[in-house]
């Protein structure tokens, strides 16, 4: 189960890339982006996965005694929560950042911005 | 004291509070500032308490738990400073941006406080994932303040970061994920105590991702096209904190922090890394035209550098603070500096900052910042390369050091050739381009104090003492101060205080720190003497040249190698400020300072593979280098020591640097500066002997290139139709000349050197202030434009007459003893062959001479010139003196010389000369000045007698005009008889003179500037282009890891 998440994690981290690196629409990119960071998400999660456990919330199912070996680890989650959130607001600020571009010359393909160079 | 975690609460707090400040733009500034200042205070009483009262470092913890449960901070003296650093940096910024910020509004204002925030957070940190927090938070506020700019295309290089932030993210996040997973803990020092063990395989990989994506944050070469685009565009107060705070503070202090995890293993990455970027950035600047990109290339070179001494940290011990904080801190500062100073500038061509001509202070703060970053005395950068090479150079890492020296020298030639812009190009007066307001005045003036201040922190800090307490350096650098008075006035206490000082030192000086000291300080007084002919204020004169002095004075009685090598970079700079200071030097001024930069690094390296670590290095040691690298030492710093002497191959740089300076300059770099590389070359030779190195004797070598620069430099001197270039060639000879004596290696060689010393000081000074005054009177430096002029300027012709004669070498004067001692010395030593070559020489420079004569004063006297007036009093003066030195050197040159003798006689078995009475016996015979004068004297009489009788009756001819064939030809000059003079040489000797070295060097530097041309094409301004890059950079680096 954790290998498939894993495997699923990386692939989808790859795919991203490769799009984000081959597309030269912006917004594509910015998809691409957002896929290869779900990828990110999924790998941190698996990696805190431990067969066989439960959720690390402690309530009436799972006492706390008994926390230590019956949930998974809980802070790659704590991770993934920061991470999304920052996921979030660097996607929105990329988005932002298209809109202006688009702005200012009408289009959206990377490979015309780049007055800025050597 | 107040906690630290308050630095990051007022910055987050005061960014949340500016939000309910709407419509209220004055006051959301004034929080801002206050928030930047109350951090700036907490950190510094930290600073002042880890670094005054030693306190110990001390750790936050959050969370009311132990790490790793909890993020912990720790705070040291490294922290404290380092935080300081960015926060002082904010609160500059958010001064110099002042009215952007008034602009915008409240929203950036927050921005610019998270940034500062997140920064200090990233410093603080101890936990890897709250440094991938802050590090994308400073991320989102980079984004944000990138727009502050109002360039367009700003908003293209705010995308392309967004696209290598999304990338180096996902690195680091998959790196923090697999590091905690093989460690359980997200903990720094955690994952530090279980490093070696644990980090295998999947958690070294992991640890690799880490180090990768915080090393992109530090923008290495190649993976910073992006950055390169952000320092072009952005507001430079942001680039100026992009620079400074965020890749050159807080990112390497993350590196710093993380190579804890890794270990030594990972060491080596990091310098190749910084390396990389610290040679190829320089190179790739040298053919940038904007100034702010160059600027961003030289940032990406500087924090390169950093990483190498992150990198070398295993070998540099307790001196790694010391000698990391020295180039950060230099980097940040001048980095810095030099933004907001350009921001001061609406045209971004690099040539456009000679707008900045006429403001004295910005000019001396743009010195003082590219002084800083080139590591020059005495700022920080300076002590702490100096202990960099020394330990790199015991630990045998010569690669390293090699490569550093390079790529120092490829900055230090576009950064004073950017100089050179400010002071020498045209202003367009028509366009304005420089705006001066206040708020951004005081910003770069009060930073150009800042690097004073840690100028003067780290030389207290310095083992080796605190260069700005040397008496001569404060002398010069008061007459920074001096500056708005009349340059009379300058001139006055420039001479007093040189005398005096030579008057109360010389006491302490042995009989060759006496002869070389008498020409540093009382020489170049009575060149001083010509600069009264100049009114006005003449600003910068003085600094400059009695920062020569200076650093010559203090070169004489350097004890140690670090002070030797502080010196002789203390003369340098004075020396091209000089230079440049004439008309149209310069192109040849940035040829003077490279070369002599180069030469100083070849010394630098020479000394530390000398020492070993010994520190301080006495220069007699030198005596004591052992066999295999002795010989190395002895070529590094002969070679350095002959760059100065412009030994024939290293010379290019001399012919325009010395004809182009200014009528009081050219003796003075040509009488006096190039006595200290001979000054040089003697320490040297005195201390090491004679070495071999694969079986040639290097002092053999020596001697033929004095052979040969005697040679070739007198055979050029003779093809100049520019009197001035012509002096110039002539001193490539004589110091041909000197340099030969010295390496005959016996004590005849060296008396005759010290005569030439003294000779050459005399009469070098002499001609070049009377062509000077010539020049200055007849407007043109071309022979063949003069003539006639011995009736209108006797006094210059007396000098001219005493001169040349002195040079030759012929009887009486005292040319002729140097060349007695010196055929008495080549009897003593068996080379024949240089010898041969020597003697030509003689009557070649007999050549040249006589056109001075000739062109000049003799033959018709031009149309134009017949108004003209005998040369300005004051450069007459030192003339007329010179004259009477040289008679008196004539006919008593034992006075100085037998003291000299003496001292010398320790070093060569008693080879000395007799000093009896007036007479002077060598083995091969004697030479009795005062006879010889006595008899020169009586046949110059009885001759001159003779001609005045034969002449009583002669008729004075006028002038009429010749015209060519009843044309004017196109180039009148082919017709004059002087022109081309010695045409028949040329044509036999011609293949001699063709400038195969000038070629030489042009071609190298062609040669790089392709490569840079070519090579900076690699960033191609596309986004995608600079991803994919940073992933192949990544992964060639694991490659080449996984190889060695």
């Amino acid at each position: 189960m954790v290998y498939v998440a894993m495997v699923t994690g990386f692939i989808l981290i790859l795919m991203g890339l490769y799009g984000a690196l081959t597309n030269s629409n912006i917004l594509r990119m910015i998809v691409a982006f957002s896929v290869a960071n779900t990828g990110v998400n999924i790998v941190l999660v698996a990696v805190g996965y431990i067969d066989g456990r439960t959720a690390p919330i402690l309530d009436a199912a799972v006492p706390v005694a008994e926390a230590a070996v019956r949930i998974i680890d809980p802070v790659p989650q704590a991770l993934v929560l920061t991470a999304i959130v920052i996921g979030l607001g660097v996607t929105t600020l990329m988005l932002a950042y298209a809109y202006k571009l688009y702005e200012i010359k009408g289009t959206l393909d990377i490979a015309q911005f780049s007055e800025l160079k050597w | 004291m107040v906690n630290a975690i308050f630095i990051l609460v007022i910055g987050l707090g005061a960014a949340f509070l500016l939000g309910f400040l709407r419509d209220k733009r004055k006051l959301a500034y004034v929080v801002t500032l206050a928030a930047l200042v109350s951090m700036a205070w907490i950190a510094a009483r930290w600073l002042l308490f880890f670094a005054v009262d030693g306190g110990a470092r001390t750790e936050i913890f959050t969370a009311g738990t132990l790490p790793p449960f909890a993020i912990n901070l720790h705070l040291g003296i490294a922290e404290a400073a380092l935080m300081l650093l960015v926060i002082l940096c904010g609160l500059f910024s958010a001064i110099y941006m002042q009215n952007t910020l008034m602009r915008l509004g409240r929203r950036m204002m927050s921005v610019l406080l998270v940034f500062v925030m997140s920064l200090c957070g990233i410093i603080l940190t101890r936990d890897v994932f709250n440094l991938f927090v802050f590090f994308e938070l400073a991320v989102i506020a980079t984004a944000g303040l990138i727009l502050l700019c109002e360039d367009k295309r700003t908003f293209a290089a705010g995308f392309k970061y967004l696209i290598i932030s999304q990338i180096v993210s996902i690195l680091l996040l998959v790196g923090i994920i697999f590091a905690y997973h093989a460690s359980g803990s997200l903990n720094i020092d955690d994952m530090a105590a279980m490093s070696s063990g644990t980090l295998k395989g999947v958690g070294s990989l992991a640890f690799f991702l880490m180090l990768m994506a915080i090393m992109t944050e530090a923008k290495p070469f190649p993976a910073n096209g992006w950055a390169l685009d952000i320092y072009e565009s952005a507001h430079p107060a942001f680039s100026a904190l992009f620079s400074a705070a965020m890749a050159g503070a807080a990112a390497v202090y993350a590196i710093d922090k993380l190579l804890l995890i890794g270990a030594s293993q990972w060491l080596p990455v990091v310098t190749a890394i910084g390396l990389l970027s610290f040679v190829a950035a320089n190179l790739l600047a040298l053919v940038q035209t904007n100034d702010r990109r160059t600027l961003g290339y030289s940032s990406v070179g500087q924090v390169g550098l950093i990483l190498v001494v992150i990198g070398q940290r295993d070998i540099l011990g307790e001196h790694y603070l010391y000698i990391v904080g020295g180039i950060l801190l230099s980097h940040a500062v001048a980095k810095a500096g030099l933004y907001w100073l350009s921001g001061l500038l609406s045209q971004r061509k690099l040539t456009d900052w000679s707008a900045l001509r006429g403001h004295p202070l910005l000019i001396f703060a743009f010195v003082s910042f590219v002084a800083m970053l080139t590591g020059l005395p005495p700022f920080p950068s300076f002590y702490a390369k100096w202990d960099l090479v020394m330990l790199l150079a015991a630990e045998n890492r010569l690669w390293i050091l090699a490569l550093i020296l390079i790529a120092t020298l490829l900055e230090a030639g576009y950064l004073f050739r950017w100089f050179g812009y400010i002071i020498k190009r045209e202003k367009e007066t028509d366009k304005q381009i420089l705006s001066l307001a206040s708020h951004k005045l005081a910003v770069v003036l009060s930073t150009a104090v800042i690097s004073w201040g840690l100028a003067y922190l780290w030389g207290e800090l310095s083992a080796h003492g605190n260069l700005l307490y040397a008496l001569p350096l404060l002398f010069a650098l008061s007459f920074l101060l001096l500056d708005q008075l009349p340059a009379r006035i300058k001139n006055s206490l420039s001479i007093a205080g040189m005398v005096a000082y030579f008057m109360v030192s010389y006491p302490t000086y042995d009989p060759l720190q006496l002869i070389f000291g008498a020409i540093f300080l009382l020489g170049s007084s009575v060149i001083l003497l010509a600069s009264y002919h100049v009114s006005g204020r003449r600003v910068g004169f003085y600094p400059s040249a009695l920062l020569m002095f200076a650093g010559l004075t203090l070169l004489i009685v350097a004890k140690d190698a670090f002070h030797f090598f502080a010196a002789w970079e203390f003369l340098t700079i004075g020396s091209y400020f000089l230079i440049l200071r004439g008309k149209h030097s310069e192109p040849h001024a940035l040829s003077y300072v490279i070369f002599s930069l180069g030469g100083a690094f070849l010394i630098l390296a020479g000394f530390a593979l000398a020492a070993q670590g010994i520190s301080p290095f006495p220069l007699e040691s030198l005596a004591q280098v052992a066999k295999p690298i002795a010989p190395w030492v002895f070529l590094l710093l002969a070679i350095g020591f002959m760059t100065k002497t412009a030994v024939i191959g290293l010379h290019i740089w001399l012919p325009g640097a010395h004809a182009e300076a200014e009528t009081d300059v050219s003796p003075m770099v040509s009488g006096i500066l190039l006595k200290a590389g001979l000054f040089g070359l003697m320490v040297l030779l005195m201390n090491m002997g004679k070495q071999s190195l694969y079986g040639v004797e290097l002092t053999y070598v020596m001697l033929w290139m004095g052979a040969l620069s005697a040679f070739l430099g007198n055979l050029m001197a003779v093809f100049q139709e520019d009197a001035k270039r012509l002096l110039a060639y002539s001193s490539i000879g004589q110091m041909g000349y000197a340099l030969f004596g010295l390496a005959l290696m016996n004590q005849l060689g060296w008396l005759m050197a010290l005569m030439f010393v003294i000779n050459h000081y005399i009469y070098k000074s002499m001609l070049f202030l009377s062509i000077g005054g010539i020049a200055k009177r007849t407007g043109t430096r071309d022979m063949y434009k003069m003539g006639g002029l011995i009736a209108l300027m006797p006094l210059s012709f007396i000098a001219v007459l005493i001169g040349i004669i002195a040079v030759s070498g012929v009887p009486p004067l005292s040319g002729f003893g140097g060349r007695w001692i010196f055929y008495n010395a080549i009897l003593e030593s068996e080379y024949r062959l240089p010898m041969m070559l020597i003697f030509i020489s003689g009557p070649i420079a007999f050549l040249y001479l006589f056109r001075l004569i000739h062109t000049i004063f003799l033959g018709q006297l031009k149309d134009e010139h017949r108004q003209i007036k005998e040369a300005p009093f004051w450069i007459l003066l030192p003339q007329m003196i010179y004259v009477v030195a040289l008679m008196i050197f004539a006919v008593v040159p034992g006075l100085a010389m037998r003291h000299v003798d003496a001292y010398l006689s320790p070093f060569f078995e008693g080879q000395g000369l007799n000093w009896e009475g007036f007479t002077i016996t060598s083995h091969y015979g004697y030479w009795s000045p005062v006879s010889i004068m006595i008899v020169v004297a009586v046949i110059f009489a009885t001759l001159f007698a003779w001609l005045l009788f034969v002449n009583r009756k002669a008729q004075k001819v006028k002038q009429f005009n010749i015209v060519y064939s009843a044309e004017r030809p196109f180039r009148p000059e082919t017709t004059h008889f002087a022109w081309n003079f010695f045409a028949p040489y040329r044509k036999a000797l011609g293949f001699l003179m063709q400038p195969y070295v000038t070629r030489f060097w042009e071609t190298m530097m062609d040669l790089l500037h392709s490569i840079a041309d070519l090579s900076r094409r690699f960033y191609t301004g596309n986004g995608q282009t600079y991803g994919i890059q940073l992933l192949a950079f990544v992964v060639i680096v694991y490659l080449f890891k996984m190889e060695f």
